[in-house]
């Protein structure tokens, strides 16, 4: 007995609907889709002119400066960093700051860690820990005198940190870094 | 784990991005697209990959799109709302030889792009087309008249 192979013919036509080619058209969803579209781009507009102005790191709305009364210090950083991109914090130490030849500073250890100091520059002549934090002295002369301090974060968050010179003055800051 | 995370994040907002651009990216690229979809793509990388170059990072983070992207299109196959919304709905540009204003203007497509299409089809005149669809591939589909 031999059994008929199953043929499905190949038809050349187009599947109409009530005269209508019939394609799957959605427009109600399409309609849905623009109003979306007409929403979404403003919102990357925004995010762009932000982005340009430093909201999200690297620009004037990100720079930020403090100091201590007295102008002993100054400090040059930025409130908005991002992940695993280098940036760099810079110290100005006024004539206050400089006793018997040193500057001595004290940084927190979120220094270190949260905000991943790379290098110091100068190189400290002296560095030692303890106080949950690194106490570098410098051997300085005349003010202004400057210390930069290279950072690259990787941890994703708001990290607090201090700068203070002992028995003189300290700067409390937030740094928020973004992914 | 990072990269892992990152490559699933990359893929979603390219998947965005990439669908915002009125179905132009993947079908039927001019030159000027291409510049658009590799730079993205580039971007991409570099944010996915990070500092860490290594062979063993590159090949988990492939692994991680690839298996993100297995996942989405088995959604897809099982909710046709979902299939809709990543690759969305054919369109009629051109219906019983009347253009439909609202979708082309909307969708940007030129009448130069459905003449191509036309003349593909061996379709000299756009007078002569009964159907133009734009399908979710970016394509455009011509039914002639018969």
């Amino acid at each position: 007995m031999t059994t008929q192979p199953h043929i499905t013919p190949v038809e050349d036509t187009v599947p109409k609907v009530a005269g209508e080619l019939a394609v799957g058209e959605n427009l109600e969803f399409q309609h849905r889709w623009w109003t979306f579209e007409r929403i979404i781009w403003p919102i990357f507009l925004l995010v762009v002119v932000f982005d340009l102005l430093g909201g999200l790191g690297h620009g004037w709305l990100a720079k930020a400066k403090a100091a201590t009364s007295g102008g002993a210090l100054t400090l040059d950083y930025e409130r908005i960093e991002r992940a695993n991109t280098p940036s760099t914090m810079t110290l100005h130490f006024g004539p206050a700051a400089i006793r018997e030849g040193h500057i001595q500073v004290f940084v927190s250890n979120s220094v270190v860690q949260e905000l991943g100091a790379q290098r110091i520059a100068p190189q400290p002549a002296v560095s030692s820990v303890g106080e949950d934090g690194i106490s570098y002295t410098f051997p300085a002369s005349v003010s202004p005198a400057d210390i930069q301090i290279q950072l690259q974060p990787s941890d994703v968050g708001l990290h607090r940190f201090r700068v203070r010179i002992p028995q003189v003055a300290a700067i409390e800051a937030r740094v928020l870094v973004l992914p | 784990m990072d990269t892992i995370i990152r490559a699933v994040i990359g893929y979603f907002i390219l998947l965005l991005v990439v669908r915002l651009l009125k179905r132009r990216a993947g079908s039927q690229m001019t030159l000027f697209e291409f510049v658009l979809v590799f730079l993205i793509g580039g971007v991409i990388i570099l944010a996915t990959v990070g500092q860490d170059r290594s062979v063993t990072n590159c090949t988990c983070a492939v692994i991680a799109v690839g298996f993100v992207h297995r996942c989405v299109a088995w959604a897809k196959s099982r909710s046709a709302k979902l299939g809709t919304l990543i690759d969305g709905t054919p369109l009629v540009l051109i219906k019983q030889g009347v253009w439909q204003e609202d979708v082309v203007h909307g969708m940007g497509i030129r009448p130069e792009d459905v003449a191509a299409a036309a003349r593909g089809r061996g379709i000299t005149s756009l007078n002569d087309v009964d159907y133009a669809v734009l399908e979710r591939n970016g394509g455009i589909s011509i039914v002639p008249k018969t």
